[in-house]
C-alpha cells in the first residue's frame, strides 16, 4: 500500500429525492376500480394476505367440500375394483353430491361471505371508495362476483374430483368418459345455481350489518331452524301444502334445480313430495329467491352506503 | 384563475334540522381553510362536493376543467374524513396500493406511488405493519396518504388534526403545506381550530349555522381587525385606568401588554398622554393583529345578535 503518495478521488454521485412525485401516467378509470374490488375481495373469501385467523374458516370448508369430493371418489374406486360395477350404482352419484352437501355449502356463505362486506362498513371504507371513480353499484357488483367465483370453485372442484375418480377407476375410462360426458356440463350448471343462490342470499344478509357475527348467525340460524321445522311440517301436511311448505327450505331450494339438471330426485328435493311440482314452477321459485336478494341488495349499495 | 369547486345555494335538511341553509362558495387554486364551530356544517359541505351525499337543494360543480364525468372528476380528487376509515387488518402499503388502483392506476404504478406516498408522510419504515397496531398520529398520516396517493389535483380535508397532540399537529400541518407548495394540490381544510386554519391556509371561508359568514384572503382577515399593543415595564394597571377614562376600549393581552382598539394618530395621541400622565415607563408600542379566534368570536356574536 502506498498510502499517502496515491490522489485520493473524491466520490461522485447524485441524491435523488425519490420521494413524492406528480403522476402523469395512465389512468384507466372505473374498469380498474372494478377489477381490483374484485381481487380484493377473492383475496378476503380465502383470507390471502390476511392472518391465519382469516385463512382458518374458509380453507377448513373448502377442506371438507372438497375432500367429501376425494372421499367419494376414492369410494367409487375402490367399490369398483373390489366389488365390481353393480356395487359403483349403490354409491352416490354426481347428483347426490349437492343435496347432500348444499348445507354445508350454505353455512359456508354465511360464515364467510360476511367478511366481503361487513369490515368495510364497520371500519367505514366505504367513503373511501365512494369518493373514487367507482359507484355504489359497481363496488356491490365486484364483491358479489369475487365471492361467486370462489363458491364456484368450490362447488365445481369436488364434483370434478369425483368425476375424475369415476373415470380413472373405470377399466375403460374412454368408454366410460363418452357415456357419461353429460355428467360435466350437468355439474358446472347445478354447480352454478348452487353458487349464485348461495353468494346472493349470504351479502344480501350481510348487506344489513357491520357485524360478520351477526350476519353469520342470523344465515346460520336460519338454516338451523327452517330445515328440520319446514321437512317437518311438509311431511305432516299433505297434498298443495306440503309441496309449498317444503319449497321454503332454503337449503333445498338450489337442490331443486340440480334434480331438475340430473332428471334425479334427492331426499331433500322429494320431502312433501316437492318435487311434483311443475319444472318451471320449481325454476321460477328459484329464479325468485335469487332475484329479490339480488334487488335488495344492490338497493343497499345504490347510492352507496356508509 | 379558475375555480376548483363553486357551489351555489347548498341546502341540506335532516328532518327539521337545517345543516346547511344555502351555502354559496367558490375555492379556488391554494389552501382553503372552512373555518367554523362544530355543527356550522363544514363536514356536510364536504360530503356534498365530494358526492357522498345529495343536497336538498342547490348545486355544486367540483373541477369543471378536469373530467366530463362524475366518475372521471372523482380520479382527481383526494378525501381525507374525519373519522377512523381504516381496515385494520392489512398493511399501510397494501390499503394504499388497493386504493391507487380503485381510483384507475394501473397495479405496476399503484404499488410505486403506495411506497412513494408513504414515504412523503413519514411512514415508509413502517409500510409493512397492519395498520391496526398503528398510534393515532400514524393513522392520520395514512388517511392523508390515501388521499394523495392518485395524485389528486384538489383534496378535501376534513378535521386532519382531530385527535393528535401538538407536536403531531405541528407534522400534520406542515405535510399539508408541503403538499400544496411543493406538489401544487389544492387543498380544502375544514377545522373548528383556528390557530391551525391561520397558519396553513391562503384563504378562509368562514362558516356559522350551514352559511358561509365571511371569504377572503388570511392577511385579509387580520389586516381588518388591526389594534395597538402597548407593553410597559411597570404600572400596567394605572396605565389601563387612564385609558379607559379617556375613552379608549383596552382589554389586556393573552401574553402581557394592553390591546387598545384603533391605531389612528388621536388614539396615539391619547396612549402617549395616558403613558406621561402614569408615568408608566413604555417597552413597546405597536400594531396587533388580532387572531382568526378573536375574529371568530365577534363575527359569531354579530350573526348571533342579528338572529
Amino acid at each position: 500500500m502506498s498510502g499517502a503518495d496515491e490522489e485520493v478521488t473524491p466520490a461522485r454521485g447524485t441524491v435523488f429525492d425519490i420521494g413524492y412525485q406528480r403522476y402523469d401516467g395512465i389512468r384507466e378509470g372505473r374498469g380498474r376500480g372494478r377489477r381490483a374490488i374484485f381481487a380484493d375481495g377473492v383475496r378476503i373469501a380465502l383470507g390471502i394476505g390476511r392472518g391465519g385467523r382469516a385463512k382458518i374458516l374458509p380453507w377448513a370448508f373448502i377442506t371438507v367440500l372438497v375432500g367429501f369430493g376425494f372421499v367419494l371418489a376414492l369410494a367409487a374406486g375402490s367399490a369398483l375394483s373390489l366389488l365390481g360395477p353393480e356395487a359403483v350404482e349403490q354409491l352416490p352419484t354426481h347428483a347426490d353430491y349437492y343435496s347432500m352437501t348444499a348445507v354445508i355449502f350454505v353455512l359456508f356463505a354465511g360464515v364467510v361471505a360476511p367478511e366481503l362486506l361487513c369490515p368495510d362498513r364497520r371500519d367505514r371504507v366505504l367513503d373511501l371508495y365512494f369518493v373514487r371513480p367507482i359507484s355504489g353499484i359497481d363496488y356491490i357488483v365486484a364483491r358479489w362476483s369475487a365471492f361467486l367465483v370462489v363458491a364456484l370453485a368450490v362447488a365445481w372442484v369436488p364434483q370434478l374430483v369425483f368425476m375424475i375418480g369415476l373415470v380413472m377407476g373405470n377399466p375403460e375410462p374412454f368408454a366410460y368418459l363418452a357415456q357419461q360426458w353429460t355428467d360435466l356440463p350437468r355439474i358446472l350448471v347445478a354447480g352454478a345455481a348452487l353458487a349464485v343462490f348461495i353468494t346472493t342470499l349470504a351479502l344480501m344478509v350481510a348487506s344489513f350489518t357491520s357485524r360478520r357475527a351477526y350476519a353469520a348467525v342470523f344465515l346460520v340460524g336460519l338454516i338451523v331452524i327452517s330445515t328440520p321445522f319446514t321437512i317437518g311440517l311438509a311431511e305432516e301436511a299433505e297434498g298443495v301444502a306440503g309441496q309449498w311448505i317444503a319449497m321454503f327450505n332454503l337449503t333445498a331450494i338450489p337442490v331443486q334445480v340440480n334434480d331438475i339438471v340430473f332428471g334425479a330426485v334427492s331426499d331433500m328435493s322429494a320431502v312433501g313430495d316437492a318435487n311434483l311440482l311443475p319444472v318451471a314452477l320449481r325454476l321460477g321459485w328459484y329464479a325468485l329467491w335469487v332475484a329479490v336478494p339480488a334487488a335488495i341488495l344492490l338497493n343497499r349499495y345504490r347510492r352507496g352506503v356508509s | 384563475m379558475s375555480a376548483l369547486i363553486v357551489a351555489e345555494g347548498l341546502r341540506k335538511e335532516y328532518g327539521s334540522v337545517v345543516a346547511l341553509a344555502g351555502l354559496d362558495l367558490t375555492v379556488s387554486d391554494g389552501i382553503t381553510g372552512l373555518l367554523g364551530e362544530n355543527g356550522a356544517g363544514k363536514s356536510t359541505a364536504i360530503r356534498i362536493i365530494l358526492g357522498l351525499i345529495p343536497p336538498t337543494a342547490g348545486a355544486v360543480r367540483v373541477l369543471p376543467n378536469e373530467a366530463a364525468s362524475a366518475s372521471g372528476v372523482r380520479g382527481f380528487l383526494g378525501y381525507m374524513p374525519e373519522h377512523d376509515c381504516l381496515p385494520s387488518q392489512v398493511s399501510a402499503v397494501e390499503f394504499l396500493t388497493h386504493m391507487a388502483q380503485v381510483s384507475g392506476l394501473p397495479p405496476a404504478s399503484a404499488r410505486t406511488r403506495a411506497a412513494d406516498t408513504l414515504r412523503h408522510v413519514g411512514l415508509f419504515e413502517e409500510r409493512y405493519r397492519p395498520i391496526g397496531g398503528y398510534s393515532t398520529g400514524m393513522k392520520q398520516r395514512v388517511k392523508l396518504a390515501q388521499a394523495l396517493v392518485h395524485d389528486p389535483r384538489l383534496v378535501l380535508l376534513d378535521e386532519p388534526t382531530a385527535g393528535l397532540d401538538p407536536a403531531g399537529r405541528e407534522e400534520m400541518l406542515a405535510l399539508v403545506r408541503k403538499t400544496h407548495r411543493e406538489f401544487g394540490i389544492s387543498i380544502v381544510l375544514s377545522s373548528h381550530l383556528m390557530g391551525d386554519v391561520e397558519r396553513t391556509c391562503d384563504r378562509i371561508a368562514l362558516l356559522r349555522q350551514g352559511r358561509l359568514v365571511q371569504e377572503g384572503a388570511v392577511s385579509e382577515f387580520t389586516l381588518e381587525t388591526e389594534r395597538l399593543l402597548v407593553e410597559v415595564e411597570e404600572r400596567e394597571d394605572e396605565l389601563a385606568e387612564g385609558l379607559r377614562a379617556a375613552g379608549l376600549s383596552v382589554v389586556p393581552a393573552e401574553r402581557g401588554g394592553l390591546v387598545i382598539e384603533g391605531r389612528d394618530g388621536r388614539v396615539q395621541d391619547l396612549i402617549v398622554q395616558a403613558l406621561v400622565e402614569t408615568g408608566a415607563p413604555l417597552r413597546r408600542m405597536a400594531p396587533r393583529r388580532r387572531a382568526l379566534s378573536e375574529l371568530f368570536a365577534r363575527e359569531g356574536e354579530q350573526l348571533g345578535g342579528d338572529t
